[in-house]
C-alpha cells in the first residue's frame, strides 16, 4: 500500500451474516463486497456507480469507520479503517443521501453545534466554521428554523454542512443528490466541484451516470460487490465508442420476440424498461444500421411507437457494463 | 472543559431539549407516574392497609415514572436515534459512545426526578398523605444512591439497544419486572423467595428499601449495608459495561445494524 494515496483498499471483502427462519433458524450469508481494489489520488473527485446493492454502501461504510470489513485491507489517508478508526474520525466527513439523520425537531443551527461538540471542535473554532458553511452553503438566516421546516434542498445541505465540520481531508457523499430536484441537485454538485477543487479528496457513490459524468475526475463502476470498470468518464464512454444504440417503443414485448433482438448479429446487450403503458427497449449494437433492417421482421405486426439511433453515451456504457438487461 | 467532557455536556443538553419539546416525554414523568400513584394510594389508605405501607403509594409512583424516564427513555433514545438515521452518525464521530450515552443518561435522570413532584403534590392534594418521619439526610443519600443505581443499570443496558435491534422488544419486560422486584409499589417480603433472591441482585431492590426505611421511623434499619449493597452492585455493573461498550463498538461494525434497512 502507498502512504501517499488518500484512499487505497486492496482485495476488500464484506459478507454480511443473517439469520432467517422462525423455528428452524438459518444461517444466510451475503456478499456485499468481493475482492475490490482500488487507489485514490488526494484531491481526486472519485465517482463510484453501481445499480442498487451492488456495494456501494457498504464501501462507503467501511472507508467511514462505521463497518468492519471481512478480509482484506482499506486505508483512507495513511490509517488502517479498523486500528486507527479514532484518528481517521477526526480527519474525515461522510454524508448519506436521503432526510433521514438529522434532529428534526432542532434548529439546523443546534444540529450543528451538536456535531461540532461530538466532533471534538474547540468552540472558538467551530462558531467560526460553523458560520461559514451556513453562508457557504446558503443556509445563514434559516439557521434558527426547526429543521422539520427545511425543504428536502435545505436538509441536504444541512447534512453536507455536518459532514464539512471538521474541514475533512476526505469527504464521503453517499448518492447525495437524491430526491433533490434539479436546481437543488445541480446546486450541490456545484458545491462538491469546489470542495474537489480546493483540495478536499471527494468520494461520491452516485446513481446518476450524468452527474458522474460531469463533475468526477475518475469513476468504477462496481457491480455485485466487484469493480468491473474504472478510470476516467472519457476512457469508459471510449469502451463503447465503436458501437451505437438503438431504442424503440412498443406497446407489450414479449419474451420470443425480445430474444430475437438478443440474436441479431452485433448485438451486445438489450435493456427493456417501462414508459406508462409501453416498453422502451434499448439495443447496444456494433452496427446499429443492420439492426434497424432486421427490426421489422422482428416486431411485424407489433405497435410501434417510434424508432431512433443515436451515438453511445457513458450511461450505455453503464448499461453495458453492469449488463442490466431484462 | 476537555473535548470529552463538552461533548457529554453537548449529549446532555440535546437530550435536555428533545424531552422539553416531545409530548411523549411527559407521559413517562407526569402521566404514568400519576396514575400508578392514584391506584396505590386507593388501595393503600383504605380501612385496614399498614399505615407503613402507604409511604409506598405516596413515593412508589414517583419511583416508577424515575425508573422509566432513567432506564425506558435511554433504549427508546437509541431506537429513535435509529429510526431518525442519526444512530449511525452519532457512532462515527471521534467520540466515544459511552461518552455520548453518558450525557443522555444524565439527562435521563433529570428529568425522572421531577416525576416525584406531581406525585408527591397529589398525594398531599388528593389524599392528604404526607411523609411525617422522613428522615432528610439518609432520605437525601437514598435517593443519591438510587439514582446512581438507576444510572448504572441505563449506561449498562443501553448500548444493547444500539447493538441488537430485538433488544428493543425486552424493553418493557425489564421495565416492568423491576418495579415488582425492587419493591417500587410494595415490600418485596411477599414475593416468592426465589424472586426475593434475584431482586437481591438488583441494585436499586437495595436503595429502594433505604429510601422508603428513611420515611417510616419503625425499624430495624441498616441503611449502611443497603446502600453499600447497592453502591456495590452499581459498580459491577459498570464493569460489566466497561467490557460492553468494547463489545458494542466492535460488533455494532460487524453487524451494520445502527441503520435501518
Amino acid at each position: 500500500m502507498t502512504a501517499s494515496l488518500a484512499i487505497e483498499a486492496s482485495q476488500l471483502r464484506k459478507t454480511y451474516v443473517t439469520k432467517r427462519g422462525v423455528l428452524r433458524r438459518e444461517r444466510v450469508e451475503r456478499a456485499a463486497l468481493a475482492g475490490v481494489d482500488l487507489a485514490i489520488e488526494p484531491g481526486e473527485l472519485f465517482g463510484l456507480l453501481g445499480p442498487n446493492g451492488a456495494g456501494k454502501t457498504t464501501m462507503v461504510k467501511i472507508f467511514t469507520t462505521l463497518l468492519l470489513p471481512t478480509s482484506g485491507t482499506a486505508r483512507v489517508l495513511g490509517l488502517d479503517v479498523l486500528k486507527d478508526q479514532w484518528a481517521l474520525r477526526r480527519r474525515i466527513g461522510f454524508v448519506f443521501g436521503g432526510e433521514r439523520g438529522l434532529y428534526w425537531r432542532l434548529s439546523g443551527l443546534d444540529n450543528l453545534r451538536y456535531f461540532a461538540d461530538l466532533y471534538r471542535i474547540p468552540p472558538q473554532v467551530s462558531r467560526r466554521r460553523i458560520a461559514e458553511l451556513l453562508e457557504r452553503l446558503g443556509l445563514a438566516g434559516r439557521e434558527r428554523d426547526r429543521v422539520e421546516l427545511y425543504s428536502r434542498g435545505m436538509k441536504q445541505r444541512l447534512h453536507l454542512a455536518r459532514g464539512l465540520l471538521n474541514d475533512p481531508d476526505v469527504l464521503f457523499l453517499d448518492e447525495p443528490t437524491i430526491g433533490l430536484d434539479p436546481v437543488g441537485a445541480r446546486e450541490l454538485r456545484l458545491i462538491v466541484r469546489e470542495l474537489a477543487d480546493s483540495g478536499t479528496t471527494v468520494f461520491l457513490t452516485t446513481h446518476y451516470m450524468f452527474e458522474a459524468d460531469a463533475i468526477c475526475d475518475r469513476i468504477a463502476v462496481i457491480k455485485d460487490g466487484g469493480i468491473v470498470a474504472q478510470g476516467t468518464p472519457d476512457s469508459i464512454k471510449d469502451t463503447v465508442q465503436d458501437q451505437g444504440v438503438v431504442e424503440f417503443q412498443v406497446v407489450g414485448m414479449p419474451a420470443e420476440r425480445l430474444a430475437g433482438v438478443r440474436a441479431l448479429p452485433g448485438v451486445t446487450s438489450v435493456a427493456v424498461s417501462d414508459r406508462e403503458l409501453a416498453q422502451l427497449v434499448t439495443v447496444h449494437c456494433a452496427r446499429p444500421a443492420d439492426v434497424m433492417t432486421h427490426l421489422g421482421a422482428i416486431l411485424d405486426g407489433m405497435k410501434l411507437e417510434k424508432v431512433s439511433s443515436r451515438e453511445a453515451t457513458l450511461e450505455d456504457a453503464y448499461v453495458q457494463l453492469i449488463g442490466e438487461s431484462s | 472543559m476537555t473535548s470529552l467532557v463538552r461533548a457529554a455536556w453537548s449529549a446532555f443538553r440535546v437530550s435536555v431539549r428533545l424531552r422539553v419539546i416531545s409530548p411523549w416525554a411527559y407521559l413517562n414523568w407526569l402521566v404514568f407516574p400519576l396514575i400508578f400513584a392514584t391506584v396505590g394510594l386507593y388501595v393503600l389508605s383504605r380501612p385496614g392497609a399498614p399505615s407503613s405501607h402507604l409511604v409506598y403509594g405516596v413515593l412508589g409512583g414517583g419511583l416508577i415514572g424515575y425508573w422509566s424516564v432513567a432506564y425506558l427513555d435511554g433504549g427508546n433514545g437509541i431506537q429513535e436515534e435509529r429510526w431518525n438515521g442519526t444512530l449511525e452518525q452519532i457512532f462515527g464521530v471521534p467520540t466515544p459512545l459511552w461518552t455520548i450515552i453518558l450525557g443522555k443518561i444524565i439527562g435521563s435522570l433529570l428529568f425522572g426526578l421531577l416525576a416525584f413532584l406531581p406525585t408527591a403534590a397529589f398525594a398531599y392534594v388528593g389524599f392528604h398523605a404526607l411523609l411525617p418521619n422522613v428522615d432528610a439526610s439518609r432520605f437525601a443519600i437514598s435517593l443519591g444512591v438510587l439514582t446512581f443505581s438507576f444510572f448504572s443499570i441505563a449506561i449498562t443496558l443501553t448500548p444493547l439497544f444500539a447493538l441488537w435491534r430485538w433488544a428493543f422488544s425486552m424493553l418493557n419486560g425489564f421495565e416492568l419486572g423491576v418495579y415488582v422486584l425492587c419493591g417500587f409499589m410494595f415490600p418485596i417480603a411477599i414475593l416468592a423467595t426465589p424472586l426475593q433472591g434475584v431482586a437481591g441482585l438488583l441494585s436499586p431492590t437495595w436503595a429502594t428499601r433505604a429510601l422508603y426505611a428513611s420515611t417510616v421511623a419503625e425499624g430495624p434499619h441498616d441503611f449502611m449495608l443497603w446502600w453499600l449493597l447497592a453502591i456495590g452492585l452499581s459498580l459491577a455493573y459498570l464493569v460489566g459495561a466497561y467490557f460492553l461498550y468494547s463489545l458494542v463498538e466492535r460488533e455494532a461494525r460487524v453487524s451494520g445494524e445502527l441503520a435501518l434497512a
